[in-house]
This record gives structure tokens, sequence and C-alpha cells, in this order.
């Protein structure tokens, strides 16, 4: 396997904490506003009172992950939990 | 309020003066001779007290919904204080649990 | 990134603690001020009388003024006068932030204020960075992010956490910074942790509008409404007749009564039958932040139309949190605990950045290293010494700047902002021209000479520009003593040289 050079990594490594971390809490944020058995409003603000511990432990698991493509884990996972937050709209749009 | 205020402050310095001082780095610093076991036991067990005490002292300033927040506030600052005083004053440091009597007369008697 | 997870964790703490440290230590030092803004404020004002009137007196004469020169106008604005600002202003239209008329509450005529950005420019600033207010409420969201990962990485890499928790030892380089760094982190962190994520709070949702999105399709107005913020709605009708001013003395006391210290009234359409009479608490009589209440009073005949809402859980625990970061509760002594926290604070950060340079200094400092490693190097302690020291310089350079500059001054506030960006610049051509240590000497030695002279400017009239004249003269003693710490210190570089000269010669 090639290495990339230094500088490309933390670029890619860097914007994978940016991208995907926002992406990750967005869709986690949604996600919990959606499951949450509360009234609409309530549910928005507990939902994204955590955003910030999720987008904090994206940003540490894009430094951390063995390699560059593992650290765009985040965003991978941030896809079915933006299905879960937005089904009614994606139904919509699917109908 | 004001003595409250001071009361809190006190006590948690005094506490984390006895937490520190149940170190035996610590012990060591100020004394230049190991800690004895039981000493050092008392001397934490008197650390968390004080803590407490500090801690009923800002509820009694502030009440229960902010005195918490000022006790750990307070807490930080005077660890702060006791860190930077350690290496340069260490006896002043220890010197300064000396204020609670001062303070327990004046809340008494003042 | 690296071998293990520490490591990498290590690299992720050196680096953005370094590139983001300079403006976190900015947002950090601003905020710290802003924690007596109005204080600044009434230093930067001078012509604005300290007087106990009480603010029913207060308002009857700001009304009687809005009676005699705006009787048309849509909307009375009135600031009364409090602890902590003791001024009366009054304005009318929409504009809430600046503009308005400063009162003098003993007689009621309009007095002359110099215009002046005041302490308020360092709370702008801290949210801002002066950028355009979108763009930098993002920015400064982005560095918040920074600084929570740099604190949890932190945490993670610092491996005696409890075994060296009150461990300073000074006087042996870099050790003793590391130190000092470890502890103002450590015994802090309830602080560091706090503030950084309440700072985020406050504009989650512009910064993470997923659940409005998800469940009010991305309307705010409607999720505005589901909260039950729904303005009461104005009267267009009424408000086209004439009407009667009720006296607003006794709604303030019914108010003062509920609501507890009163910071200003909202008169709208006054005059008509349609009047309206808002009436806000001061911030701060409980922890969770109060912006944006009101009791709502018929301006004819002083009945209460709406009273202030009870929070339910959720929002009340966003408003707690919000209230923890804007500290407005608990009066002076919760200020002051604020207060010296955010120093502490600023000094973690800047030590922090000075940790980086004394690492490498033995490394990268002297002719030995490339070229081009001796450049960055070069680059890292430049910004150190204009971001940290030339930050402070222009604190203090604004704060002289309100005094000094001509109160005749045509848009005398953009000069102020001018000055502290100015003196910023400056600070760090400054930097770039001298050698370090003495360029942070000089410019430490500087600040401290402002901030003990202050008091030299005058227009000390009161308790309170006397309190904010002497902790800047406290600052400035112990910032003279960092600059004499800092200046003593050259004999080591000097010793390591005359080591080599030895080893020359021999």
């Amino acid at each position: 396997m090639i290495q990339a050079p230094a500088w490309l990594q933390i670029l890619s490594r860097s914007a994978a904490a940016l991208f995907g971390g926002y992406a990750l809490s967005y869709a986690a944020s949604a996600c919990l506003a959606r499951l949450l058995p509360l009234s609409a409003a309530d549910a928005v603000i507990v939902a994204t009172l955590p955003a910030f511990v999720f987008y904090t432990g994206a940003i540490l698991w894009a430094f951390a992950s063995r390699d560059a493509v593992r650290a765009w884990a985040p965003l991978a996972l941030a896809a079915p939990l933006a299905l879960l937050g937005f089904w009614p709209q994606a139904l919509g749009w699917l109908a | 309020m004001m003595m409250w205020v001071t009361g809190g402050v006190l006590f948690a310095y005094v506490g984390m003066l006895g937490l520190c001082q149940g170190l035996e780095r610590h012990y060591k610093q100020v004394w230049q001779r190991p800690c004895p076991r039981a000493l050092r036991v008392g001397l934490r067990g008197a650390g968390w007290l004080a803590l407490l005490v500090s801690l009923l002292l800002c509820a009694q300033a502030w009440g229960w919904a902010i005195g918490p927040v000022a006790w750990l506030g307070a807490m930080s600052l005077s660890g702060m204080l006791l860190v930077m005083l350690l290496p340069y004053w260490p006896r002043l440091a220890v010197g300064l649990a000396a204020v609670v009597p001062v303070w327990g007369m004046v809340q008494l008697f003042g | 990134m690296k071998n293990t997870f520490t490591q990498s964790m290590a690299w992720l703490h050196t680096w953005a603690g370094l590139i983001f440290g300079w403006l976190l230590f900015a947002i950090f030092v601003t905020g710290t001020l802003a924690v007596f803004d109005k204080e600044l404020d009434h230093w930067m004002q001078p012509e604005v009388p300290a007087t106990e009137v009480s603010q029913a007196d207060a308002a009857r004469r700001a009304v009687a003024y809005l009676q005699a020169h705006e009787p048309q106008a849509g909307n009375w604005g009135i600031s009364l006068p409090t602890e902590r600002s003791p001024g009366l202003r009054v304005s009318t239209g929409d504009r809430r932030h600046g503009g308005g008329v400063q009162l003098d509450p003993r007689t009621g005529e309009a007095i002359e204020v110099r215009d002046s950005v005041g302490g308020n420019f360092f709370f702008r600033f801290h949210f801002t960075l002066d950028l355009p207010r979108n763009w930098g409420i993002f920015v400064v969201g982005a560095l918040a992010l920074v600084m929570l990962a740099a604190l949890v990485t932190g945490i993670v890499i610092h491996k005696k956490i409890f075994k060296e928790f009150f461990t300073f030892r000074p006087n042996k380089g870099q050790r003793s910074w590391l130190d000092f760094h470890n502890a103002s982190a450590v015994l802090l962190l309830p602080f560091h942790l706090m503030i950084t994520y309440t700072g985020l709070v406050i504009f989650m949702l512009i910064y993470i509008p997923a659940g409005v999105d998800a469940l009010f399709e991305g309307d705010s107005r409607a999720y505005f409404n589901a909260q039950g913020n729904a303005r009461l709605e104005q009267p267009r009708q009424l408000a086209r007749q004439p009407g009667q001013l009720v006296d607003v003395a006794p709604l303030l006391a019914q108010a003062e009564a509920r609501l507890g210290p009163l910071g200003g009234l909202n008169i709208r359409n006054p005059n008509t039958a349609g009047a309206r009479i808002e009436i806000r608490p001061e911030l701060g009589n409980r922890i969770a932040l109060a912006k944006g209440q009101a009791m709502v009073f018929d301006g004819v005949s002083g009945e209460l139309l709406s009273d202030v809402p009870q929070w339910r859980a959720a929002p009340l625990t966003q408003r707690v949190m919000v209230g923890l970061h804007f500290a407005q509760f608990g009066g002076y002594p919760m200020r002051w605990l604020y207060f010296i926290c955010g120093l502490v604070s600023c000094v973690m950060i800047a030590s922090g950045l000075v940790l980086f340079c004394v690492k490498r200094g033995r490394k990268y400092g002297n002719g030995t290293a490339q070229a081009s490693a001796r450049r960055w190097y070069r680059v890292a302690e430049v910004c150190n010494v204009g971001f940290i020291s030339g930050l402070l310089l222009a604190c203090v350079a604004l704060l002289w700047a309100s005094r000094v500059l001509p109160v005749e001054l045509a848009q005398r506030e953009s000069w102020e902002v001018r000055t502290f960006f100015g003196v910023w610049v400056l600070a760090l051509l400054h930097a770039g021209v001298r050698p370090a240590r003495r360029a942070w000497v000089e410019q430490l030695l500087l600040v401290a000479v402002l901030c003990i002279g202050l008091g030299a400017l005058g227009g000390v009239g009161d308790a309170m520009r006397v309190g904010v004249v002497l902790s800047a003269l406290v600052m400035g003693v112990l910032l003279g003593l960092v600059a004499w710490r800092v200046g003593k210190a050259v004999p080591a570089p000097i010793r390591a040289k005359a080591g080599r000269n030895v080893e020359a010669g021999a």
C-alpha cells in the first residue's frame, strides 16, 4: 500500500473531523429529536444539547483512527442516523 | 452575605490544603519529614470535611441553586492559589489555615 | 496519525492548541473582561453621573422627557439605573443597541455623553471577533469546539492527573511551564469545560439546526411558536386612537415584587389607546438567563396583560446552561469568581502556547537547525508575542482611546476600534523585528505601565470607577512582575553560549 504524504493525511483527517463531525452531530441530533418521547419543542432542545459531545468525539476519532480512510467513519455513521431523523421527509421524497 | 462568601472560600482553601497535605510528597515539601499514616488519613478526612462545610457555606450565601456553582469555583481557585504558594512559601500556604479560627470568632462575636 | 492513541492525541493537542490557541486566547481575554462590561462602560463614559435615584423617579423623569421630545414615536425604550449601570438612557424606534439619549436621573435633563464602544466592545468581540455577526459566531463556535477537543485530548494525554494534582516546580524551565499548564488546566477543569460547552449551547440551534429541520421542516418561526414564545398581538386599531398614559411607578413596583430588580421598560404605541408597557427584569436574579422576558401591562388601564412564562424542564435546562455562561447571577462575589477563573483560563492557554516554543527552543532556536524549521519556529514565537502580550496591549489601548480621543471626534466609536486593531497590528510588527525575549519584556512592560496609568486619566467620580482603576492597577503590577521575571531570566541562553565558547576555545 502506498503511503500518502503527511500533509495530505493531515488535510484529509482535518476535513474528516470538520465535515464528518458536523454531519455526525447534525444527523445524531435529528435522530434523537425524532426518537425522544417528548413534545416536539422539548425534543429539539434535548436532542441538540449533546450535539457537541458527538462532534468532539468525531474530531478525536478522525485523528485517532488507524488509517486515513477509517477517519471518515463518522460520516458513514451519519447516513443511517439522518435517515432515521428525517424518515417522514424521506418517505415524502420517495412518493 | 459577605461573611458566608468569605467562609465558603476559606473552607474551600482549607479543604484543598488538607487533601494536599494528606499526600506524602507535599507533606514532605512543607515539613521535610515523612508523614505518619494516621496523620495522613486524618488530614485527608479533615480536607473532605472542610470541603463539605464550604459547600454548606456557599449554599448559605447564594442558595442551593447557585451555591454549588460558587463552591466549584471556590475549590478550583483556592486549589490554584495553594499550588502557587506551596513551592515559594510553603509555611505560609499552611499558615493560612489559621484564618479559620479568626473567621469563626468574627462570625460568633462580630 | 501516530502509532498509539495517546501519541495521536498529543499531536492533535499540540498543533490544534498552537494554531487555534492564539485566537482562543483573544476570545478568553475579552470574555473575561466582558464579565465587567457594564463597569467598563461606566468608566469609559465619565460624563454619566453616579446617582442614587429610585427607579420609579428615574422612570417618571424619562417618561416626562420623552413626552416633551418624542410624543409621536412608536416605541419608547428606557434603561433604568441599576446597581451596575447607574445611567438613565432613553431611545425611540426599534434600535435596541446604542443610540438614544443619556439623561441625568436627578433632573431628567439630557446630558452630553461621549460616544464610546464601551465595555460592550469586549462582549461583542468575545463572540464575533468583530467579524460580521453571522460569520463571527460560526468562527467563534468552531474555535470553541477546538477548545473542547483540546480539553478532552489534554485530559487523555495527561497521565498523572491525580498524582500531580498539586504539583508546581518553579525555576525548572520547560518542566515549570508544563506543571503550570497542567495545574491550571486540571484544577479549573470544571470551569474550562463548563464555559466552553455552555458557550456552544448559546447558539446551538444556529450551529446545528437539525432538530428544527427534522421536526419543524426548518421553520424556525414554527419552532419558536411551539416554545410558547409567541408575541402578544399588537392592537393595531387601538394604536390609532389617542390615549392617556398611566403612571408607570405603581407598575414598576408590581413588577419588582414579582421579578426582583428591574432593568428597564419599553412603552409601545405611547399616548394611544393601544399603549403597552413591557417591564423587564435585570438579568441575573437567578441562574437561568432571563433575556427577552418581560411583564406586559396595558398602558392606559395599567392592567397586567401577560406575565413572565414558567419554563418547562427542557428550555429551563438550556436557559440555565446559557445563564452559567453569561454569569449574571450571584452578584459581585460571583462576578469576581468568574473573572478570576477566566484569568486563570487565559493564563492556562498562554502557558500552553509558550510551552510549545520553550520545548522546541533548544532544537530550533539556534543556528544548528534547518533554515526552514528555524523560520517556522520564529513564526510561532512572533505570533506568541503578538497574540498574547499584543492583545493585552490592544485591550488597554482601547481603554486609553476612550478617554484620550477628542470628545467631539466624528465617528469616535470606530476610531476606538481602529485603535484597538491598530495597536494589535503594531504589536505583531514589533514582535517581528525584536528578539523574542526583548519583545515580551517591552510589550508586557508597556501593558503594565498603561494599566497602572489608567488612574491618571482622572474622571474617578464614584466607587465603580475607582474599582475599575484599582483592578487595572493590580493587573498592571502583576504584569509588571511577569515582565520583570521574563527579563531576569535572560542569563540562561548567554550561559549556554558561554559554554559553547569554552568548548570552542578548548
